[in-house]
């Protein structure tokens, strides 16, 4: 990992949106980045961009020098990039249950993992108690879960991949206490794990500061970096 | 079938001077579009039968599997009633149409009319408003509810897991399911001519086997294929269309529905005029 994530001139625009203009961005391999920005600045489309989920209009995404391209997904685990994201609203597939959600990417993978079914599954049940999830919640379908446990599971998944790319989108957002407490106990873990580099799109001040990484603001297609100390986004909250 | 997807002229442009032809590029323009987007679907779709990754190709086996069971094990049901009641009703109406037809006749007439059409055709309709709905159906919720996104960001190509099982399923379906509904559809056909005691079951046998040809398999096959490809993509198509609200899923999914049954209509007649041409002695009767 020794490029680490590079947005190299990009420019995305989304609908009347300019998310990005021309930007350049390079968070290097182990490291956090933090966007803030205020609603419908386009953190999360950043998020994407990041997660190579979403092709700019021009320029280009890379990880370690591969470019990340939607097309290219199965790809990208073939050559060692194992991504994790945890977006808004889950993206859980809706017709398996949370233990299958947890289990589908090792299994899909499960040759160039090196996993035995028998390791899937313990690594799937481990992952998902580790977030807090009852052996109750396992088999239940997404659908039927509170959003809180449906979050869990969604980390469950991100953290069973082992990944060394991580995306979160407002990773707390709507969870009581002791459910974001589970994660940002994940996000510090990754946080301090150098093998992992991560972009968090959150506006939360908690978070950001326990997190102990200088924000950056998405603004008019820009990402300004900012001192949370002396010049406080009035977006964060 | 490759105007105005998804899209209708508005009032305004058909009213204005040039709307005409606005509309026109339009449609045009949206056609394209279509068929551009239902021909990459198969292509990307044949390219991941060749992608690498064994346990990826026993992930996709059993997705395949789960949708040859719904479509094709679940579907028996429907096209067994269907068949058995479409064999029945043609005897009947060959019955009161030509009373004292000759067996040979008949058995030509079930051949041409109900084994070399009407098999393929409704199989597909059936299919189409069963599987195709929900295929359109779970894609489009899949694709507004970012299950899509969440599969590309593990690793996997929603085309190679989603749209190639349910594209070798819902085809070898179809094909089985037809040959079947042709048996039934003979069976329905047998039992009314043996509730009127005419045909003679004999003489309606050796016009069976004096009109069917082995060339049949292979339109039996042509057409099974192609119209379980054609619903299989065109549902998966709409399905994708979907952009970002549930409540485009039901207009979509009545979309691919109703494309797939024209594509499935024209589709039949093409093969059938293009299987006549090919074999002349087959369209003259016995």
């Amino acid at each position: 990992m020794a490029d680490g994530l590079v947005l190299a001139k990009v420019t995305c625009h989304r609908g009347p949106v300019v998310v990005l203009e021309n930007a350049s961005l390079r968070v290097p391999s182990g490291g956090t980045l933090v966007v803030t920005g205020s609603n419908g600045a386009g953190k999360s489309t950043l998020l994407q961009l990041c997660a190579g989920l979403l092709v700019p209009q021009s320029g280009t995404v890379s990880v370690d020098g591969i470019p990340l391209e939607p097309a290219r997904a199965e790809m990208l685990v073939r050559r060692g990039i194992r991504r994790a994201c945890v977006f808004q609203q889950g993206g859980l597939i809706a017709n398996i249950s949370a233990l299958e959600n947890v289990a589908l990417p090792l299994r899909y993978h499960a040759d160039f993992l090196g996993l035995s079914e028998t390791t899937i599954e313990e690594r799937a049940r481990f992952c998902l108690g580790a977030v807090g999830v009852e052996p109750a919640s396992m088999s239940a379908l997404p659908g039927t879960l509170s959003f809180g446990i449906a979050k869990r599971v969604a980390f469950a998944r991100a953290m069973a991949i082992e990944p060394n790319l991580a995306c979160f989108d407002d990773p707390d957002a709507g969870l009581d206490r002791e459910n974001a407490e589970v994660v940002e106990d994940i996000l510090m873990s990754y946080r301090n794990d150098p093998s992992i580099t991560m972009v968090i799109a959150t506006n939360h001040r908690a978070l950001i500061e326990r997190l102990g990484v200088a924000p950056h603001e998405l603004v008019g297609g820009r990402v300004v970096r900012l001192d949370l100390l002396t010049m406080p986004p009035t977006s964060l909250v | 079938m490759g105007a105005s997807v998804g899209t209708e002229q508005s009032p305004e442009v058909r009213g204005r001077p040039g709307g005409l032809v606005r509309g026109l590029g339009q449609s045009a323009l949206e056609g394209s579009r279509f068929w551009f987007g239902c021909v990459r679907m198969v292509l990307f779709a044949l390219r991941a039968l060749a992608a690498p990754g064994a346990a990826a190709r026993r992930a996709v086996l059993r997705v395949t599997m789960a949708q040859i069971y719904f479509t094709g094990a679940e579907g028996l049901p429907f096209v067994t009633a269907t068949a058995l009641v479409v064999g029945a009703t043609i005897m009947i109406q060959v019955h009161v149409a030509a009373p004292g037809m000759p067996g040979e006749i008949v058995g030509n007439v079930l051949v041409t009319v109900v084994l070399r059409e009407l098999a393929p055709l409704v199989t597909a309709i059936i299919v189409a408003s069963r599987s195709g709905t929900a295929i359109a159906t779970e894609l489009g919720n899949m694709k507004a509810s970012l299950e899509f996104v969440g599969l590309v960001s593990l690793g996997i190509d929603p085309v190679r897991f989603v749209v190639l099982p349910r594209l070798i399923a819902v085809t070898a379906s179809v094909v089985v399911l037809e040959v079947y509904f042709g048996l039934l559809a003979l069976v329905g056909s047998a039992v009314v001519a043996l509730a009127f005691g005419t045909p003679d079951l004999v003489a309606l046998q050796d016009g069976l086997a004096a009109t069917l040809r082995l060339a049949d398999l292979g339109l039996f096959a042509v057409k099974g294929v192609g119209c379980g490809a054609l619903v299989a993509v065109l549902s998966c198509y709409f399905g994708f269309q979907v952009k970002a609200s549930s409540t485009e899923v039901p207009r979509m999914t009545g979309m691919a529905v109703i494309r797939s049954v024209l594509g499935c209509v024209i589709y039949n007649f093409l093969v059938t005029v293009v299987f006549y041409a090919l074999f002349p002695e087959l369209s003259r009767p016995v």
